[in-house]
C-alpha cells in the first residue's frame, strides 16, 4: 500500500510560506496565496485517508497570518509521529528537511532575484518614486546603441585579453619552479599568495599612491616624472604607435593606459591564487611520467610541454574559465583607482556601469538590463569555451 | 645535497618575482611610518626616520611615558640642542589653523634657555588637561650646526633659519613610530568599522556552514524523491554572475525595510552553492561503510550528519569558512549599495571613505590600509597551511 507523501506536505508548506511572505512585501498576488493555501488543504484532506492524526496538518493552514507555520507544523507532525516511518520514508523527509533552510534561501536570493531582474528590465526607468511604464525590450534596444555600453564591454574584452593570459604564462612559470623541489618553498609562496587574501580597497588605495603622478614610486622608476597613470585616457596601442607616425582611433586605440594600470594591479592582486591552484595541479600529476621521459632523454621542455601542458590542462581550464567570467565583474580595483571611471569614462567595466546606472542613476530598469545582457554573455562565452577548449582538455591522468 | 646552477637560477627568477610582488607591501609600511614631507618626495626615501631604532630611543626620551608619551598638566618636556651660543633659536607651538580656541598652544610655556653647552626648549603643560600630543616649531639658525633631539618632521627654509616642524613633540617610542596609525585611528570610527566587519563575516560563516552542512549531506547521503531536481537548480543558480543579483536584491531588501542593517549585509549570502558542492564533495567521499555501520548501531541521520560526517569533513569546513570570511570582509559593492549610515560601514567601506577624505595624507592613509589587511594578514601567519589548502582546494572538481 503506498503511504501519505509528508515530504511533499513539507516541501509545499515551504513555498506556501515563502508565498504568503512574497505577497505581503508585494510580489506576488493575494490570489495565488488562497491558491496555494487551497491545494495543501487538498493534501490534508487526502492525507485522512491514511489516519485521522493527519487532520492536525490542518494546523499548517495558520500560513495565511503566520507563515513559517506551513512549514513547520508538518516538520512537528513528522518528529512527533515519525517513529513508524519506513526507512525510504524517513530518507524522503529527512532529505527534504535537512535540504529546505538551504534551498529557501537559494530561492529567495538567487533564483527569484534572476527572474525579478529581467522583469524589471522590461518597464521604463523604474526607481519606485513613480509608478513605471511597462516597455517591452525598449531598455535592451537603447542598450544595443549605448556608446558607454560599447565601451565597457571593450575594456571587459581587453581585460580577459590582458590580464588572463600573462596571469596563466606568469602562475605557470612560478608554479612550475616552485614544483622543483626548491628550497624556502614556504617564504616564496607566503610572497606570491599574499596579494591574493589582501582585501582589493587596500591593494589599490597603496597601488594608487604607487600610481600618484609626482610623488609615485613608478615615476621615479621609469624615469616619466609627472606622467598621470590613472588619468591618461589615451589608448595604450595609440601611445606606442605615436612615435611611428601611426594614427590609430576608436577600439583599435586599445585599452586607455588608466585600464591598462587597473589590470596590472589585477594580474598582481590575483597570481597568487592562481600559484596555489597551479600548485595543486602540478602536485597531482605523477612522478613517474617525468622519470620515464627523463629516462628516454627528454629535455626540460619537452618534459613541460609533452607531460606538463597536457595534464595540466583542466587546471588551466578551470583558471581560464574564471578569469573570463571574473572579468565581467571587476568593480572594486575601478572604484578604487578611478572612482568617477576615469577621465572620458576610459576605465567603465560592465559592473561600475550597472552600478553607476542603478545607484547614482537611479535608473534600475537599465541596470537590470544591463545585468541581464550580462549573465547572456557570460552564459554563452562559457557555452562557447566549452565546445571548443574542452575538447582539447585531458581530465585523465 | 649535491649544487646545481640550475637551481640557483630558479631562485633568482623566485626572489626577483617575489620582490615585485612584496614590494608593495614594504611601500605601504614604509609610507605609513613616513611624514608628510618624506612621502611627498620626488625621490622616494627607502627607509623612513622613524624607521630607525636609533630615533625610537630618542623619541622614548620625549614625554611622560616612554613608550606612548604624551604630557600631564604641570610636566614639562625638555628638548635639547647641542651647539654653540650664538644668534638663540626660536621656539613656539603652532596654532592649529582657523581653532577658535587651541589650549595647546594657548597652555604651553615654552622657554628657551643655554646651559652646558646646549639651547635647552622647556615645553611645560600650564593647562588642566594632558596632552596627548604636542606640535612644535624651532626656528634654528642657519650658521649654527644643527644636531636636533628628535629629527623633524619637517625641515623647511625660513629666511636666517631653518624651521624645524615636529608633529609631536612628546611622542614616546611608539607614539613616534606609530604617529600616523594613532592619527588614522583617532580620525575615523575604526572600531567600529572592525567590529561590523567581523561581526558579518563571522556570522556569514557559522550559520552559511551549518545550512550547507545540512544540505551537503541530505544530497551527498540520504536518497529522497526529487534530490536530481535539488541538485539541479542548485548548480543552475552557479551560472547566474553575482551583478545579476544586485538590483533585484537591493529592491527585496529596501522593501523588507532592511537596507542599512545587519540583516542586509548578512542573509542574502548565507546560502552559499560554493559551500554546499564543497562540502557534498567531501560526504561523498567518505566511505558508506561507516554510515552502514552506525545505522546497524540505531543512529538516525542527524546523528549520523553530527557525530560522524561534520567530524570527518573538518578540512572542509575550514576551507569554506577561510573562503567566506575572506569574501565578506573584502567585499566592498555589497555594503557600498546596502549600507548609508557610517554606523553601518564595514572596514573596506570606512577606508575606502577615509581614501577620499584623507586627500593626500599619504602617511595615514598606508596606516588605515595596513590596519585593515593586518586580521587577515594575521590569520594568514597562523594557519598557514589551512589557508593554502582551503583556496587550493576550490580549484578541485
Amino acid at each position: 500500500m503506498r503511504t501519505f507523501p509528508l515530504h511533499a506536505v513539507l516541501s509545499w508548506g515551504a513555498l506556501l510560506s515563502l508565498g504568503v511572505y512574497a505577497a505581503r512585501l508585494g510580489f506576488l498576488a493575494q490570489a495565488w496565496v488562497g491558491v496555494g493555501l487551497g491545494l495543501y488543504a487538498l493534501l490534508v484532506l487526502w492525507g485522512i485517508r491514511f489516519g485521522w492524526r493527519h487532520a492536525l496538518l490542518a494546523l499548517g493552514l495558520m500560513a495565511y497570518w503566520f507563515p513559517p507555520a506551513a512549514f513547520l507544523v508538518p516538520l512537528l507532525f513528522a518528529l512527533i509521529f515519525g517513529r513508524g516511518l519506513s526507512e525510504k520514508e524517513q530518507g524522503a523527509l529527512y532529505g527534504w528537511a535537512l535540504v529546505w533552510p538551504a534551498l529557501a534561501l537559494l530561492l529567495i536570493w538567487q533564483v527569484f532575484p534572476t527572474f525579478y531582474a529581467f522583469y524589471l528590465s522590461l518597464f521604463e526607468r523604474v526607481n519606485f518614486l513613480r509608478p513605471a511604464a511597462f516597455s517591452g525590450l525598449e531598455n535592451y534596444r537603447i542598450l544595443l546603441q549605448d556608446p558607454l555600453f560599447w565601451r565597457a564591454l571593450g575594456n571587459t574584452f581587453w581585460y580577459v585579453v590582458f590580464t588572463v593570459p600573462v596571469g596563466l604564462l606568469l602562475a605557470t612559470v612560478v608554479a612550475i619552479l616552485l614544483n622543483t623541489q626548491v628550497a624556502f618553498l614556504g617564504l616564496y609562496r607566503t610572497l606570491y599568495f599574499l596579494p591574493y587574501i589582501t582585501a582589493l580597497t587596500a591593494a589599490a588605495a597603496v597601488w594608487r599612491w604607487i600610481y600618484h603622478p609626482e610623488f609615485g614610486f613608478l615615476n621615479w622608476l621609469l624615469r616619466t616624472p609627472g606622467l598621470d597613470w590613472l588619468n591618461t585616457p589615451k589608448g595604450v596601442f595609440a601611445l606606442l604607435l605615436e612615435p611611428l607616425g601611426v594614427q590609430v582611433q576608436g577600439f583599435w586605440a586599445g585599452p586607455s593606459l588608466a585600464f591598462v594600470a587597473i589590470m596590472a594591479m589585477s594580474v598582481w592582486h590575483f597570481l597568487g591564487y592562481q600559484v596555489v591552484i597551479l600548485l595543486a595541479g602540478l602536485q597531482a600529476i605523477p612522478k613517474e611520467y617525468y622519470e620515464a621521459a627523463e629516462l628516454d632523454g627528454a629535455s626540460f621542455w619537452q618534459k613541460h610541454w609533452f607531460i606538463t601542458w597536457p595534464l595540466l590542462s583542466p587546471t588551466t581550464f578551470f583558471l581560464f574559465t574564471l578569469g573570463l567570467i571574473g572579468a565581467f565583474q571587476v568593480f572594486t580595483q575601478v572604484y578604487v583607482l578611478t572612482p568617477t571611471g576615469g577621465v572620458l569614462q576610459d576605465t567603465l567595466t560592465l559592473a561600475f556601469y550597472l552600478y553607476n546606472k542603478g545607484f547614482r542613476d537611479a535608473d534600475f530598469s537599465y541596470a537590470s538590463a544591463i545585468a541581464m545582457v550580462t549573465f547572456l554573455l557570460i552564459l554563452g562565452l562559457t557555452l562557447i569555451q566549452r565546445r571548443i577548449l574542452e575538447r582539447r582538455v585531458n581530465y585523465e591522468i | 645535497m649535491r649544487f646545481k646552477p640550475t637551481s640557483l637560477l630558479v631562485h633568482l627568477v623566485l626572489l626577483g618575482g617575489g620582490v615585485i610582488m612584496a614590494f608593495p607591501f614594504y611601500w605601504m609600511l614604509a609610507t605609513s611610518l613616513k611624514s608628510p614631507q618624506e612621502a611627498l618626495q620626488a625621490k622616494p626615501i627607502w627607509v623612513p626616520e622613524r624607521m630607525k631604532p636609533g630615533n625610537w630611543l630618542k623619541a622614548a626620551r620625549l614625554g611622560d611615558s616612554p613608550l606612548w608619551g604624551g604630557l600631564a598638566p604641570g610636566r614639562s618636556v625638555e628638548l635639547v640642542f647641542p651647539g654653540e651660543k650664538g644668534r638663540p633659536p626660536k621656539a613656539f607651538i603652532p596654532r592649529t589653523p582657523g581653532a577658535f580656541f587651541d589650549p595647546r598652544a594657548d597652555g604651553t610655556r615654552v622657554e628657551v634657555v643655554y646651559r652646558e653647552g646646549a639651547w635647552r626648549v622647556r615645553l611645560t603643560n600650564t593647562t588642566g588637561e594632558a596632552f596627548r600630543f604636542l606640535p612644535l616649531v624651532v626656528l634654528w639658525p642657519k650658521e649654527a650646526p644643527l644636531d636636533p633631539p628628535l629629527p623633524p618632521d619637517a625641515l623647511r627654509s625660513q629666511g636666517e633659519d631653518w624651521r624645524l616642524e615636529w608633529v609631536n613633540a612628546v611622542p614616546g617610542a611608539l607614539g613616534y613610530l606609530f604617529h600616523n596609525y594613532l592619527e588614522a585611528w583617532h580620525a575615523a570610527p575604526w572600531g567600529r568599522y572592525f567590529f561590523n566587519s567581523f561581526f558579518t563575516a563571522l556570522t556569514q560563516v557559522a550559520v552559511g556552514l551549518f545550512l550547507a552542512a545540512l544540505a551537503a549531506f541530505a544530497l551527498a547521503r540520504i536518497p529522497f524523491p526529487g534530490k536530481e531536481a535539488v541538485f539541479v537548480l542548485i548548480l543552475a543558480t552557479m551560472m547566474v554572475p553575482g551583478e545579476v543579483l544586485l538590483i533585484p536584491n537591493y529592491v527585496l531588501l529596501a522593501r523588507l525595510g532592511w537596507l542599512d542593517t545587519y540583516y542586509a549585509l548578512i542573509v542574502p549570502w548565507l546560502a552559499s552553492v560554493f559551500g554546499i558542492f564543497l562540502l557534498r564533495q567531501f560526504y561523498l567521499s567518505l566511505p558508506q561503510d561507516l554510515f552502514d555501520a552506525a545505522r546497524i548501531d540505531g543512529a538516525g541521520y542527524l546523528t549520523q550528519l553530527f557525530r560522524i560526517a561534520l567530524p570527518l569533513s573538518l578540512p572542509g569546513l575550514v576551507s569554506y569558512g577561510i573562503f567566506t570570511f575572506l569574501g565578506a570582509y573584502n567585499a566592498l559593492l555589497w555594503p557600498l549599495i546596502v549600507t548609508q549610515s557610517p554606523e553601518m560601514r564595514t572596514v573596506q567601506l570606512g577606508l575606502q571613505a577615509f581614501v577620499s577624505e584623507a586627500g593626500s595624507d599619504y602617511g595615514a592613509l598606508m596606516a588605515a590600509s595596513t590596519l585593515v589587511i593586518l586580521p587577515v594578514i594575521l590569520g594568514y601567519f597562523f594557519a598557514q597551511r589551512q589557508f593554502i589548502q582551503g583556496i587550493a582546494r576550490s580549484g578541485l572538481k
